[in-house]
């Protein structure tokens, strides 16, 4: 799986950045053509999410798409998946 | 099925501002209605005026965006109708607890089948940030400029009162306890009352001190106090801070309920 930022949705209100353990989400440092700061992913392969969803079948953590006022973080399917070697550090 | 299936994407990215709470309660509802597995056509999302009210307008389902303060009697009049269909009423503080405030408390009395989410952002936002009975004391917006002289309306103790069957109160950054209270409040026959304290940082932020979102989220985190650390205060004799709201589970029973189909 792999983590998305919808750019068309975000507004960039940075509340992702407040709630991810692994602080995946950063602030951003550009603005988008709607004149956006959307924020930046961090080795995005690091969340719970991306690597165990298969694994467990249902959404692990999600914290993030769940408080996204503007319904703008998903998880897509990679294919072809390639596993990532992650290191793991809070 | 999952909660983006309810959404009306053609309508996304909605109108709320930068930063606002709404869309997280509105996240949680449909996380909580699509695990009950009910289905499109049985559920009906209600609002009244505000802008919490605007949240059915991004549901796919049927909805009515009624009068102001009057949702609750809109969505009793629905239920009696129809009894097996399924109510949620979103509404906010100044439409439930101001204008609609004596439909709030017969709903609960009169205990009724449906579930309300309450998105109370402390103020007025649509209409320019006038102070609502959830404004906190001492809060500035533009109709108390001198900071809030009364006292903060306490809806989930009106609600305890006046007899709702579940009563909880979450914030939007707590989302997983969010949606298992909602949750619960859905299955649970008779009024369930579920007020979500939101961030406003356009209309309450910006005019005391909370302007960037991420103070909006740190107000509400430090300013919540859960239940159970209440209670043990009270206990212990300790002082509860005045500015600091209960957050859990306020009642769970089982009164006879209006509209519950047999």
């Amino acid at each position: 799986m792999k983590l998305v930022i919808d750019e068309r949705r975000c507004k960039g209100c940075n509340i992702c950045t407040m709630v991810c353990p692994y602080r995946i989400f950063r602030e951003g440092d550009r603005l988008n053509d709607r004149g956006v700061v959307v924020p930046r992913l961090d080795r995005p392969e690091r969340c719970t999410n991306c690597r165990l969803q298969g694994l467990y079948g249902r959404r692990l953590c999600g914290v993030c798409q769940m408080i996204c006022p503007d319904q703008a973080i998903r998880w897509e399917e990679e294919k072809p998946y390639e596993p990532h070697r992650v290191v793991i550090e809070f | 099925m999952s909660a983006d299936d309810w959404f009306r994407t053609d309508r996304l990215p909605h109108i709320y501002c930068t930063g606002c709470g709404n869309g997280t309660i509105i996240n949680c509802t449909l996380e909580a209605v699509d695990a009950m597995g009910w289905n499109k056509n049985d559920t009906v999302f209600i609002s009244g005026i505000g802008c919490s009210s605007r949240a059915p307008g991004y549901i796919v389902t049927d909805s009515l965006h009624t009068t102001h303060g009057r949702a609750l009697a809109f969505a009793t009049g629905v239920k009696l109708a129809n009894p097996r269909l399924h109510i949620v009423v979103f509404t906010g503080d100044g439409d439930l607890a101001a204008i609609g405030g004596n439909h709030f408390i017969h709903a609960c009395r009169r205990n009724v089948d449906m579930t309300v989410v309450c998105m109370n952002n402390m103020i007025y936002g649509m209409t320019g940030g006038q102070g609502s009975p959830c404004t906190p004391v001492g809060a500035l917006s533009t109709t108390t400029p001198y900071g809030m002289g009364e006292p903060v309306f306490d809806l989930a103790e009106l609600a305890v009162t006046a007899g709702a069957n579940y009563v909880a109160r979450w914030t939007s950054y707590h989302v997983t306890e969010l949606t298992r209270a909602i949750q619960t409040g859905l299955e649970t026959p008779g009024f369930s009352f579920i007020e979500a304290m939101v961030q406003c940082p356009t209309a309450y932020g910006r005019r005391n001190k909370l302007r960037q979102v991420s103070d909006m989220i740190t107000y509400l985190k430090t300013h919540a106090l859960l239940m159970q650390k209440k209670k043990r205060m009270e206990e212990e004799g300790e002082p509860i801070p005045p500015e600091m709201f209960a957050v859990g589970e306020f009642t769970r029973r089982s009164r006879p309920a209006l509209g519950v189909p047999k």
